[in-house]
């Protein structure tokens, strides 16, 4: 009994993260769009609804009434499972990150954590891993569509994920040392009390290096401009997703975006101190109101999250692509040596200054 | 010139069969044996007091009646003494075949396919005869030949090649290409031969979103690396020079717009620069400012279409809509002007079709007094970008003496240090009333190529503005009878007028037997038309030397050794229209 009612609250909750991952992927959508009409003097989609609003909806309807087509040659299995390795991942992330403050409730007599839908110790460990998987998904969708611009994407893609994911790890090492924890609840909490205690400028030592390494590795991890290379639309036609088309295509673009809300959460938690507010405590808390502080918390959470998605539509509206070698260069010869001196400063810092 | 024809006539007694002077058009023509042709040109290039270093084009004509049948037409000129030639060679209908002058200019490669493709000239020792504008497999035999028929064939029904809509399609079976089709795109043997030969043959258009139309190219890759690029052409040949061999000079004028569609106003421009020079014309003066100043608008709405889609093929999407944004006023304006915006149809032989009104001109001077800095504005996006300059810098470099000979023309030239510039080598227009300067670059690299796009359009900016300050008030269409038409308001009224219109349409007009070439910098490089005339209202041959054509060229040369990303770079920095290249 208790398990049936302990695996229908988790039920709801995945369902209410998902839905708000999706939701708020159907939002980027349209947000992209509008965020770089406006930076280049153009109105966006205006057609569907009132200033495009129901773009996403239409966009979503016309991926999912279209014809799926495999091409011939391709190897069926892998072409068709290709998609679903690379969304599941992205969303499977989203089972650590504590979208709120860590409080529990008493429901039915059990306990449960209503912004975390699983606070194992291994947090961090647990989205890198489940990361690296859906680079596979890509790999395969390259290598399986029987096509040479698809599988150049996908040789990109690999080469790139597997230099970048590195650093990201690298990066992210600095804050364990810190937090002395691997569960993105504890190295949240860790944060609390202003943002002088945010690891991108805690003392003893700031986390600001391995923050910039961290962003832009995931502009890099998820595929990002300038990073785009494994689907490079100029020079590669669309890449790894070349030849896919209806609902596999947008299980591929849903994941992509999946992905950017996911290395989002994980950067506004590990360095911008996660739900803290960037100052002691709470308003409402303050004034009295200490049963909806959470409001407040899930709002800078929120915005902090927002913040780096805005962040990839300016560097989209900006800046051109880099070269397949030019990547390379950067992520083995500046981003790796930086991310490896901050751990060693950091464990330095750590062991002379423990917090 | 006079010396230099004499020594040519004393060393090659015997190939040199006759040298015309043509003084009022200042060209000069030498006939040479066809036998004798790269001894004579091998010795034009070397010799340093001609030094025709720049190979401008090579051309043939049919004369059916003549007993040596084909004429093969190399246009050449000398940057170092600024001056140009024209060797002439016949060829028999039984044999019709000429030695190659590749070995000389490479860029010749190109040009000899094409005269091979559309006449049939064999060129002996020509490294890679293929066809090249139309099909490999095309059996038709040559069109530009007089006995080809210029009509239509017939309806959809007579072309066995295309699908029939009440037919089943063709099932397509799948499999690889055969082994032997694939052995014109390989490099033919690598060196050293202890290494492995992995190749990867990437078929790279004619549908891709970045080659710029239907250009296609076939790259053989290692890894990402090319080790060869075979550009693949024809996909947009419509035949112009043919057609034109059926039209009357002045219904010529609307098919030039369709060749460099994205500069429609230069292409006129050359088109009718050349009849007037045919017709020996002088054109009012109010009507050469016009002409320069949209000459120049156009060219600054060219380069602006060039970096838009530079940059975005680079990845950088915003410059493409702030460029847009500004071409955008220009064309409002080119509208006001003539009432069209792409195909523009604008300049007349003898004159230009409509006048600039006042309010044009101020619309225009408000537009230029913005224009350098948004210049500077789409700089600061690019120019200090440091991805921006890493994806450019040293990229796809060709040094001046590659680029002289492979018949570089325009900013593609002069980003490799030659100033080549038709505009102050042989001005027209009013270009040399005006102040303005050539921007050169150094390296010869796609960054050069970039920064003398941006200078040429300030400088454009610059002649424009000196224009509409000079311009003179006065008629814009020259006054002769014979070739031009009344205007329109008198044709209405006045019965004299209406039957000269009506003749000149009907019939035409009748230039001088003779030939000439005429070239006019376009935004892309050199725009040259050449033509043959028999004294009909048609011309008898038009050769358009398209600069677009003439770059493909060098496109494996430039692109060996570079990733494929570089690829996307080097269609950029050409600025390649299609519908010129394949005319």
């Amino acid at each position: 009994m208790e398990i049936g009612l302990r695996l229908a609250v988790s039920l709801a909750q995945i369902a209410a993260v998902m839905g708000v991952v999706m939701l708020t992927v159907m939002v980027l959508t349209l947000a992209e769009r509008k965020v770089l009409g406006w930076m280049q003097d153009r109105m966006g989609p205006m057609e569907v609804g009132p200033y495009g609003v129901l773009q996403p909806i239409a966009d979503g309807l016309k991926l999912f009434f279209k014809e799926d087509i495999i091409p011939a040659g391709a190897n069926k299995f892998m072409f068709t499972l290709a998609p679903i390795l690379a969304l599941v991942p992205a969303m499977i992330g989203f089972a650590v990150i504590p979208f709120g403050p860590s409080m529990t409730i008493e429901l039915f007599g059990m306990q449960i954590k209503p912004f975390v839908i699983s606070d194992i110790n291994i947090g961090i460990l647990y989205i890198l891993a489940f990361a690296s998987i859906g680079a596979y998904g890509i790999i395969l969708g390259g290598w399986s569509s029987n096509s040479k611009y698809s599988l150049l994407g996908g040789l990109r893609s690999a080469a790139q994920v597997i230099s970048y994911e590195l650093n990201v790890g690298l990066a992210i090492v600095g804050v364990i040392l810190l937090s002395g924890s691997l569960s993105l609840v504890k190295i949240t909490e860790a944060q609390a009390g202003g943002f002088w205690n945010w690891f991108v400028i805690a003392m003893p030592f700031p986390q600001i290096f391995a923050f910039v390494v961290y962003v832009i590795s995931s502009v890099a991890e998820t595929n990002r401009v300038p990073f785009d290379l494994p689907e490079a639309e100029s020079e590669l036609v669309a890449g790894f997703f070349t030849e896919y088309s209806g609902m596999r295509f947008a299980f591929f673009f849903i994941a992509e975006y999946a992905n950017m809300i996911l290395v989002s959460c994980v950067a506004a938690a590990l360095f911008l101190g996660g739900w803290n507010a960037p100052y002691p405590g709470t308003i409402l808390g303050h004034l009295g109101l200490d049963a909806l502080a959470w409001i407040e918390n899930v709002v800078w959470f929120a915005a902090k999250v927002y913040f780096f998605l805005f962040l990839f539509f300016w560097l989209r509206a900006t800046l051109p692509r880099l070269r397949y070698d030019q990547l390379m260069r950067f992520g083995w010869k500046v981003m790796l040596p930086i991310a490896l001196g901050n751990i060693v400063l950091t464990a330095i810092a750590a062991y002379f200054f423990p917090r | 010139m006079q010396p230099l024809l004499e020594r040519l006539m004393t060393t090659f007694p015997d190939a040199v069969r006759g040298v015309e002077v043509d003084t009022a058009r200042n060209e000069i023509t030498a006939r040479v044996a066809a036998a004798r042709i790269v001894d004579v040109a091998r010795w034009l290039h070397d010799t340093p007091e001609a030094s025709f270093d720049h190979i401008t084009d090579i051309c043939s004509v049919d004369y059916p009646n003549d007993p040596e049948r084909f004429e093969v037409v190399y246009q050449l000129l000398s940057l170092a003494h600024r001056r140009r030639i024209r060797l002439k060679a016949r060829v028999t209908e039984e044999a019709p075949q000429i030695a190659s002058v590749t070995g000389i200019w490479k860029g010749a490669e190109f040009m000899e396919r094409e005269v091979y493709d559309l006449m049939g000239i064999t060129f002996v020792g020509h490294p890679d005869l293929r066809r090249i504008l139309l099909p490999d497999d095309y059996e038709e035999g040559h069109p530009l030949r007089k006995d080809f028929p210029a009509e239509g064939r017939g309806w959809r029904s007579s072309f066995p090649f295309i699908p029939r809509l009440d037919e089943a399609p063709e099932e397509q079976t799948e499999g690889e290409v055969p082994e032997q089709e694939k052995q014109a795109y390989l490099v033919a043997e690598h060196q050293g031969g202890t290494r492995r030969r992995e190749e990867l043959l990437l078929n790279m258009g004619p549908q891709h979103p970045s080659t710029h139309g239907v250009l296609r190219v076939v790259l053989e890759l290692d890894g990402e690396r090319i080790v060869k690029a075979t550009p693949d052409l024809g996909y947009l040949h419509r035949g112009v020079e043919k057609l034109a061999e059926g039209l009357h000079y002045m219904q010529v004028i609307p098919h030039t717009d369709r060749l460099d569609y994205v500069c429609a106003m230069t292409n006129n421009y050359a088109y009718v620069r050349a009849v007037e020079k045919l017709l020996d014309i002088t054109v009012p003066e109010r009507a050469e400012y016009v002409r320069t100043i949209v000459a120049e608008m156009q060219r600054i709405i060219g380069h602006l279409f060039w970096l838009g889609t530079q940059a975005l093929d680079i990845g950088a999407m915003t410059v493409f809509f702030w460029t847009f944004r500004e071409r955008e006023v220009l064309l409002d304006m080119f509208e006001k002007l003539c009432g069209a915006r792409l195909t523009l149809n604008y300049y007349r032989i003898g004159g230009v079709d409509s006048d600039f009104t006042p309010d044009l001109v101020v619309r225009l001077k408000a537009f230029l007094q913005t224009f350098p800095e948004k210049v500077n504005e789409y700089n600061q996006l690019l120019m200090s970008n440091r991805i921006w300059v890493g994806r450019t810098k040293d990229i796809a470099v060709i040094s001046a003496e590659d680029a002289i000979n492979f018949g570089l023309t325009g900013p593609t030239l002069r980003g490799s240090g030659v100033d080549y510039d038709v505009r102050k080598y042989e001005p027209y227009g009013v270009y040399d009333k005006v102040e303005w300067e050539v921007p050169v670059g150094k390296r010869g690299d796609t960054y050069d190529r970039y920064w003398v796009r941006m200078e040429e359009m300030r400088q454009s900016a610059r002649i424009i503005a000196q224009c509409l300050d000079q311009m003179p008030e006065g008629p814009i269409m020259a006054d002769v009878p014979h070739v031009i038409p009344p205007p329109k308001a008198k044709v209405m009224r006045d019965m004299e007028s209406l039957i000269h219109h009506f003749i000149i349409f009907t019939q035409g007009f009748k230039p001088p037997k003779g030939e000439t070439y005429c070239g006019t910098e376009a935004p892309k490089g050199e725009l040259g038309f050449f033509i043959v005339s028999d004294g009909s209202p048609r011309p008898y041959r038009l050769k358009i030397r398209a600069p677009s054509f003439i770059h493909m060229g060098a496109f494996d040369h430039m692109a060996r050794g570079y990733l494929i990303s570089d690829i996307i770079t080097i269609f950029g920095t050409y600025d390649i229209v299609m519908g010129e290249c394949d005319r």
